[in-house]
């Protein structure tokens, strides 16, 4: 496949959710900014939140993933699947993560 | 869609986009850009039919071509995803995103006489319009399709389909794809009855999508916990029911798996819509009438009475009779060498799906330029066609093979064997993307 060809299909795919990942992208840099002008590190103290939601995210992703897609965790079926839906939960579980992390910072902080 | 180009540089906004959307993800992977350089011509291309064969050429074309003045004849203004339509049928995609206008895809410089080929005339050079308009051409591409030959059925009418009477068919139009949605939810909602199934006496496009419907169907049946309230039958003229041995007995045996009855050698003859009655010849023996509550009807599917009549066609003894003539492997008509296939209008084994014409449109392309540069050749055409085997909603197979049933995955680590999640999302989320990069001609 060519270069513009790649890009071609990987436009065609991302359009529908444009919207989506836009809101992603708002819902991680906010509270990122917000925290790092507070002095918020990666390495900062976090909280419950950031210890226990990701995980959860990640676990709920399992589930949440496939009906997404119209079908169900019952049709993951191949090694190929498992490798896609793990990683596509652990994508989201560290996202959450991202999110979650400067938030509890932030509570903390106010605490 | 229509491009939008900046007025200072002739790359498209969305291309732009394209660029910034994607290069961060693919930029590793695509450096593998293989562009044809351009050729100059005075030539005056002719295509017949602006189906995905069509727009997918026209746009391969004008990249790959300079000075050639390219016309491409259909009546179509609305372009539809193809392949989207059993899943409008079945429930899972709405009919929006299937349709777009072919005017998104033809490159500006490509010149559209709206109008239907009624006569070829390869002798002279020259395709007759309904019209009575005769074009002229010195390279002619036949992208014309098929044709959906429903009056064969006796009492069928498209105009009946999704009107209360049982009656479905994905084939016929992107409403009527809608319209079998309804009529299958209808059946359901009844609680218990009858559905018959079916593949015709012909080639066909898309030959997955009745096995698809009768997939789905079952699917939505188990889904009411009253499976056994209803009976569901499959009917094939041929006996079989998918032409890979492989895939043919694993339907075979998830037919009678999912308690589907099949009745072999059996081709639907005639439509009482108002009786809610089937008739079917059978093999060898007398005509059966079934009742049903809901029948998926497929139908007989022809090259078209302007390319039947012409002398681009397989003629009666010879295989393929009434589809264009062509080598199977440079898609060059042999008798006519300035005349050329695309798609499903072409007289061969399978490759009637929208994966096949982005292989023809390859070999098409190469083969088209090496002829006009007086090269032999070389493109191979390896028969390559596809088909995501949904066999309930949310899986999948992915079925491709080329001549003689050879298996050709594209993906090593996707068996071609087994049901799949990540196959249905493939079909779900990715081929209608990939499909519209085909229409471009960027794959």
């Amino acid at each position: 496949m060519t270069f513009f060809g790649t890009l071609t299909v990987v436009w065609y795919s991302a359009l529908p959710w444009l919207w989506l990942i836009a809101l992603m992208v708002i819902i991680f840099l906010a509270p990122q900014v917000i925290a790092r002008m507070k002095g918020y590190s990666f390495g900062s103290q976090g909280g419950m939140g950031s210890k226990y939601l990701p995980p959860l995210v990640f676990v709920l992703a399992l589930f949440l993933v496939p009906m997404q897609t119209q079908s169900s965790i019952a049709y993951v079926n191949t090694w190929v699947d498992w490798m896609n839906l793990i990683g596509a939960s652990i994508g989201l579980g560290i996202y959450a993560w991202f999110v979650f992390h400067p938030i509890c910072y932030l509570r903390n902080r106010k605490a | 869609m229509p491009k939008k180009y900046l007025p200072f540089e002739s790359v498209s906004r969305r291309d732009l986009l394209k660029f910034s959307v994607g290069a961060g993800v693919v930029g590793p992977l695509a450096l593998t850009a293989g562009s044809v350089k351009a050729v100059n011509t005075k030539a005056h291309i002719v295509i017949v039919g602006a189906g995905a064969g069509g727009i997918s050429i026209a746009n391969r074309l004008t990249n790959s071509l300079q000075g050639a003045k390219i016309t491409i004849i259909d009546t179509r203004e609305k372009h539809y995803y193809q392949p989207g339509w059993t899943l409008v049928a079945s429930g899972v995609w709405n009919q929006a995103k299937t349709e777009t206008q072919v005017s998104d895809w033809l490159p500006k410089s490509v010149n559209w006489v709206k109008g239907m080929v009624a006569e070829y005339d390869p002798d002279n050079n020259q395709v007759i319009l309904e019209t009575g308009q005769s074009v002229a051409y010195d390279q002619l591409i036949i992208a014309s399709g098929l044709q959906l030959r429903y009056d064969l059925i006796e009492g069928m009418d498209v105009g009946l389909i999704g009107q209360g009477k049982g009656i479905g068919s994905v084939y016929a139009s992107l409403d009527a794809a809608a319209a079998t949605n309804t009529e299958i939810k209808r059946w359901i909602s009844k609680g218990s009855g009858t559905g018959l199934f079916n593949l015709p006496p012909t080639a066909l496009k898309c030959a997955g999508a009745p096995l698809k419907m009768t997939f789905t169907t079952l699917h939505r049946l188990e889904d009411t916990g009253r499976r056994d309230d209803f009976n569901v039958e499959f009917m094939t003229p041929s006996g079989k029911l998918f032409g890979v041995p492989f895939y043919n007995d694993f339907v075979k045996q998830r037919f009678s798996d999912q308690g589907v009855t099949r009745n072999d050698f059996w081709t639907l003859k005639a439509v009482d819509a108002d009786a809610k009655k089937a008739t079917y010849s059978v093999k060898g023996g007398e005509d059966q009438v079934k009742d049903y509550d809901f029948l998926h009807v497929v139908p007989p599917m022809t090259a078209g009475a302007a390319l039947e009549n012409s002398p681009l066609a397989f003629q009666p003894g010879e295989s393929f009779t009434g589809w264009m003539k062509v080598d199977r492997e440079t898609l060059q008509n042999p008798d006519y060498p300035n005349v050329w296939g695309i798609g499903d209008v072409m007289g061969m084994p399978s490759n009637k799906t929208a994966a096949s014409v982005k292989m023809h449109a390859k070999v098409l392309e190469e083969n088209f330029l090496a002829s006009l540069q007086g090269k032999p050749l070389t493109a191979k055409h390896n028969g390559y066609t596809s088909c995501p085997l949904i066999t309930g909603i949310g899986k999948a197979m992915l079925v491709e093979f080329g001549w003689d049933s050879k298996l050709l995955p594209s993906f090593s680590f996707i068996d071609p064997k087994k049901e799949s999640w990540t196959v249905w999302v493939m079909k779900e989320r990715m081929l209608r993307p990939a499909y519209y990069a085909m229409l471009e001609g960027k794959i």
